[in-house]
């Protein structure tokens, strides 16, 4: 393997491997999207909740701040000492990383509403979960997405760190190129997949907060209207 | 509002969720190996895993990179795991039973497998056939102009040898540099401290006269390099073996059945050439064990029935 050059190591190795690399690659995104589901799935409704009762919004959004502030490497090591090594342990970790963003983005979308479309709505008879469900909610969702966004870019990086700690992803493939005497292919063949799976993650997602976004889709339903017209 | 209880009740059933699943490697119904950083464990780790899937219908789940056999260790009694890879005889000897080294290879293996069993409850299989302790190695010119067999014959041209060996070996008790100058009685010229994974490179290109280095390094049979035989049993034994919890074994038999076909199949120099592979030829440590196992048809042949 000495007479190939770095370039060509790296695509030897993922002709050879390319089956593993793909199981890992896997492993890694599927890691990354339960721990911001989880979040989700917790971050939205207490968004909510802040952005309902206003003194609630100050202390929570600190908690949050706070956990971010924890160095991943920290947050793992301490997460182990209770939970134990493996996967479960790096989802938990992914999913207090990805609270801030989603809990934050979620109470900015809905504090940002124009009051007048609210009062609009109580104006109609709607009552208190309707206004969240047919106006907050809609509204505020590419802000939402937004913050889903930034959770799983971030959760891609935390589960790279999370192979030290036994949970596999592409970390696993990093570790093996540093322990390796001559491993920069290697360490390339972990980073260069975990690096695009984040960028595409991160294009998708913004793609689909942009079609979400009240102004540019209303301008979508429009367009057909008008053709029908001319027809 | 209900929506949103109903949501949070998911949220906390699912952490539990996450929560049992441990519970389970500890009564030994979810099959988890661990397995270390090194690539010779992460090589076995893989065979273990194929070799149970081959002939049960287990869900194997992996455990990589813990950085040491202390930390296997630790993985195994905190219910983690429940399958070592790869456990070697003289480090858990001294490491995890903190017993004084043995150096005769069959009594310190029935010493560890008896005191794993009291102490842990935890089954200590017999070697895979491979050992991978310290050796000292020349090239093979050198062994042929000095007449080089054993550690013993470097007595005579110690004093012109310059000798490169392990950082952390220097300074080490017991089998340490200053127990192997009194144990064979002589001294290098010069030592110098390295990184191990230097050593054989650097007795390649001639810069060292000899090196202390693993016995299952892939660049042993690459480089042609001639290892020494320890004639005064200074170094412990390290053969390495699977180890598995008792509560696993007893409940399911067939994983037993399955780590046992690999028992003894292994040899030092298959090891190293395995090592080689994922080392030098940029093979992952799942596909070298893979094909290693296709190789030899999952050694069913070997055993079949027994057990």
């Amino acid at each position: 393997m000495a007479d190939m050059n770095t370039f060509e190591q790296f695509i030897y190795y993922l002709s050879e491997n390319g089956s593993y690399v793909l199981i890992l690659f896997l492993q890694h995104f599927l890691t990354s999207i339960y721990g911001v589901l989880l979040a989700a799935i917790v971050g939205i409704p207490i968004g909510v909740v802040v952005a309902k009762y206003g003194k609630l919004a100050g202390p929570i959004i600190t908690i949050a701040n706070i956990i971010q502030t924890i160095p991943a490497l920290a947050l793992l090591a301490i997460l182990m000492l209770g939970m134990g090594l493996g996967r479960p342990t790096v989802i938990v970790a992914v999913f207090l990383y990805a609270l801030l963003p989603i809990i934050k983005n979620t109470y900015t979308g809905i504090t940002n509403i124009n009051n007048d479309l609210i009062d609009a709505g109580k104006g109609m008879g709607m009552t208190r979960s309707q206004v969240l469900y047919m106006i907050e909610l809609p509204l505020s969702l590419s802000v939402i997405i937004g913050g889903l966004r930034i959770a799983l870019v971030v959760a891609i990086g935390v589960v790279a760190i999370g192979a030290f700690i036994g949970a596999g992803g592409l970390g696993d493939i990093i570790i093996r190129g540093t322990n390796a005497t001559n491993g920069t292919a290697i360490i390339l063949a972990g980073a260069i997949p975990t690096a695009l799976m984040a960028v595409i993650a991160d294009i998708v997602l913004s793609f689909i907060e942009r079609r979400l976004d009240p102004v540019k889709r209303h301008k979508k339903v429009a367009t057909p209207e008008v053709q029908s017209l001319e027809n | 509002m209900k929506k949103l209880i109903a949501l949070l009740a998911c949220s906390i059933l699912l952490v539990l969720a996450g929560c049992s699943s441990q519970n389970a490697v500890e009564s030994g119904d979810q099959v988890t190996i661990a397995s270390a950083a090194t690539t010779e464990s992460s090589i076995m780790a893989y065979m273990l895993r194929d070799m149970i899937e081959h002939y049960t219908d287990e869900e194997v789940e992996m455990i990589n990179n813990l950085g040491t056999s202390t930390t296997l260790h630790q993985a195994m009694l905190n219910g983690d795991a429940n399958i070592s890879a790869t456990r070697y005889t003289g480090t858990d000897l001294t490491g995890a039973l903190g017993e004084e080294p043995i150096s005769d290879p069959v009594k310190a293996l029935e010493t560890v497998k008896k005191l794993t069993q009291q102490r842990f409850d935890q089954t200590y299989f017999d070697s895979y056939g491979f050992e991978n302790t310290y050796a000292f190695l020349v090239t093979k010119d050198m062994a042929e102009k000095y007449n080089l067999k054993t550690v013993s014959d470097l007595g005579k041209i110690a004093k012109n040898l310059q000798a490169g060996v392990d950082t952390s070996w220097i300074n080490r008790e017991g089998d340490g540099y200053k127990g192997f100058t009194k144990a064979y009685g002589f001294d290098f010229k010069k030592v110098y401290p390295m990184q191990i994974g230097l050593v054989y490179d650097a007795l390649q290109a001639g810069k060292m006269d000899v090196v202390l280095g693993y016995t299952t390094d892939g660049r042993i049979s690459s480089y042609d390099l001639v290892v020494l035989k320890d004639d005064k049993q200074f170094f412990p034994p390290y053969d390495a073996s699977p180890l598995a919890t008792d509560k696993l074994l007893e409940k399911k038999p067939e994983v037993k059945a399955a780590i046992e076909r690999l028992i003894g199949q292994i040899s030092t120099d298959d090891m190293q050439k395995l090592n080689y592979e994922a080392d030098n030829d940029l093979i992952e440590p799942s596909i070298v064990a893979e094909r290693f196992l296709k190789k030899h048809n999952y050694f069913e042949q070997d055993k079949g029935g027994e057990s």
